[in-house]
């Protein structure tokens, strides 16, 4: 199996006053990068107006290019026709589900969805007391389960997970502590060490740090642009050697 | 007189919901009738009706608006996980 690189940014938050822009920093990126994944909060307040900017930024990409939404793409309550729009553009949306792609000679699975919060083992939340703290748990739980299950099922030479909330504390690192339950929960990485991957992207923690693990040792990415502060990462994944 | 922890919070939480910024990461410290906001934000527009909504939340303080706009630059060294 040869190697693959991934290109891979969230947090763009588009809008109308920087139409355009971020279009030009992805000329070129069949030079670098096999395929192009997104975590997530691509718009700023989830309208249809900035879901349609954000899939004409992404039309017609010379790479394979597969998105996540984050919690400001469900902002309007339009997330299903923010996805809508980006499909049509030829983007692959993932909603709590998988796909797997061949990219050259590799089969590559891709799992994932927006991901939610709820914090980090021994300081979270838990599914007991009022609804509206069970919901908030189930809501997570749920997810996490949908996603070992798509990794489970799923037959690939590699796999990664794109969430764009963070499933560990490590890639939060510069983010006030007091809001790390809304920042993500180790749910998901519980999930995801359970079913195996060979890495996750996230974003939303626009303070946080780059690089991380899961307990399990997958190597977690926060891709945050602010974090990242360069229009996209390049992961090389599988064979080492030059890419 | 309310207290500044309070009012700093209402003009976060403006921040945050109001259409025209739904900015979440915004740092609001009020020093006396002294507004001041931190942060950083991916264009000079938003920095200006981030400014814009914290005066309306706030209009008796003067506001400090040190907010920061953050350019991005091309894709740099790739990193090989193995
Ligand atoms: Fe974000
Ligand atoms: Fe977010």
């Amino acid at each position: 199996m040869t190697e693959l690189r991934i290109a891979a940014v969230g947090d763009i938050h588009l809008g109308e006053d920087v139409r355009g822009q971020y279009r030009k920093h992805l000329e070129g990126i069949e030079e670098r990068a096999d395929v192009f994944m997104l975590t997530g909060d691509l718009t700023r307040h989830g309208t249809l107006e900035e879901g349609r900017l954000v899939a004409e930024e992404l039309r017609g990409l010379p790479v394979p290019t597969i998105a996540v939404l984050g919690n400001h793409d469900y902002h309007s309550d339009l997330q299903y026709e923010i996805a809508a729009a980006l499909r049509d553009a030829g983007v692959i949306v993932l909603h709590d589900d998988g796909v797997v792609i061949q990219c050259g000679e590799v089969k590559l699975g891709v799992v994932g969805g927006k991901g939610f919060g709820g914090g980090y083992a021994g300081k979270c939340a838990s599914e007991f007391g009022e609804r509206e703290i069970k919901n908030f748990v189930a809501h997570t739980r749920y997810i996490a389960e949908s996603w070992k299950v798509a990794l489970k099922e799923m037959t690939a030479d590699l796999k990664v997970v794109l969430s764009h909330y963070s499933p560990i504390k490590e890639t939060l690192e510069g983010e006030p502590h007091e809001i790390y339950p809304f920042l993500g929960s180790y749910l998901l990485a519980e999930a995801v060490d359970t079913a195996g991957a060979d890495l996750i992207l996230h974003g939303h923690a626009h303070k946080g740090s780059e690089k991380g693990m899961t307990p399990g040792g997958i190597r977690v990415r926060n891709v945050a642009l602010p974090v990242l502060g360069r229009a996209y990462a390049v992961y090389c994944l599988g064979e080492n050697g030059a890419c | 007189m309310e207290a500044p922890q309070y009012v700093a919070a209402r003009v976060q939480a403006a921040l945050a919901e109001d259409g025209r910024t739904h900015e979440l990461g915004i740092r609001v410290d009020i020093r006396g009738d002294q507004l001041f906001l931190r942060g950083q934000v991916s264009g000079a527009e938003q920095r200006e009706r981030l400014g814009l909504v914290a005066h309306e939340a706030a209009p008796d303080l003067r506001v400090h608006n040190e907010i920061m706009v953050v350019e991005f630059t091309e894709p740099g060294e790739d990193e090989h996980l193995d």
